[in-house]
């Protein structure tokens, strides 16, 4: 009698390959206390990563201005936002000041308006994001980042540094516990000075600590 | 008739400048990040400034056709 259906014999399937977790985790690896967009202080950062920084040098500090320090631009790029809706109260008092233009310009120079706010919004926020101050294991590091075609980067060995002092003045500084940091160098070299850092005690703390430790090491 | 024409040159030259300016700020952006990196999230930050530089030469193209 022939056969109307025969089973195919069952393959074999191979066994799921499961990676050990440590590669998972080796690929998928996120950073344990990563700097965000906002973030202005954090020690001991991972995913941090400058040029020229030594293969086995460890970031122990990384500093940004305080974000209450962008106040002034943030409270005037509102205005601006703002600014437009008080038109009809200016047209009020002179309509339509250039007949001749068609809405279709009106309309273009609209758009174009909000794209110099929010340009000059993204401008000052790259000011403040890219004025880094680091603290290394060997060095302090200090870039600056401003008016979009200023930049500078200025570092100094930890043995080099002699002295590091905060000045915090005034209500608002000590409310938000934000300081000026003075890191100063031996000889001629220039002294550092981080403007408006978050938890200026405790960056003190860590730069003796590390000043200390260099002296200890070398003495 | 003339002050339409001018006000269009006008518009369309300063639109013109504000991208050339857009360019700079992206290429400072892009080496910025070749100095430091890992300090947020440079995506957000490289991404904001390609959004603003296409919308600006968006608006100066279709200001040249359609003004």
């Amino acid at each position: 009698m022939p056969d109307i259906f025969i089973a195919e014999p069952k393959a074999e399937t191979p066994a799921p390959l499961i990676a050990p977790k440590s590669l998972i985790s080796a690929i998928t690896e996120t950073p344990e206390n990563p700097v965000h967009l906002f973030s202005a202080f954090k020690k001991d950062p991972d995913g941090v990563d400058f040029k020229d920084k030594e293969g086995e040098e460890k970031i122990i500090l990384f500093i940004r201005r305080t974000f209450i320090s962008n106040f002034r631009w943030l409270f005037f790029g509102s205005l601006l936002l703002i600014l437009p809706l008080f038109l009809p109260l200016f047209l009020r008092f002179f309509p339509n000041p250039f007949p001749i233009l068609s809405n279709m310009f009106y309309l273009f120079l609209g758009i174009f308006y909000y794209l110099v706010v929010a340009t000059y919004w993204f401008i000052n926020f790259i000011g403040w994001y890219f004025n880094i101050a680091l603290v290394t294991d060997k060095r302090v590091i200090d870039i600056n980042f401003s008016n979009l075609v200023y930049k500078d980067v200025a570092a100094t060995k930890m043995n080099l540094v002699q002295d590091v002092s905060f000045s915090q003045i005034g209500a608002i500084r000590t409310f938000f516990d934000y300081g000026d940091v003075l890191v100063q160098t031996a000889g001629n070299l220039d002294n550092f000075i981080f403007e408006s850092a978050p938890q200026p005690e405790n960056i003190v703390h860590i730069v003796e600590d590390l000043i200390g430790k260099h002296n200890e090491l070398f003495s | 008739m003339q002050f339409g024409f001018f006000a269009k040159v006008g518009f369309l030259a300063l639109d013109f400048f504000f991208v050339l300016f857009l360019l700079v700020a992206a290429r400072q952006v892009y080496a910025m990040n070749a100095i430091i990196s890992g300090s947020g999230n440079p995506y957000v930050v490289k991404v904001s400034v390609l959004v603003l530089l296409v919308i600006a030469v968006s608006l100066f193209l279709t200001a040249l056709v359609i003004l």
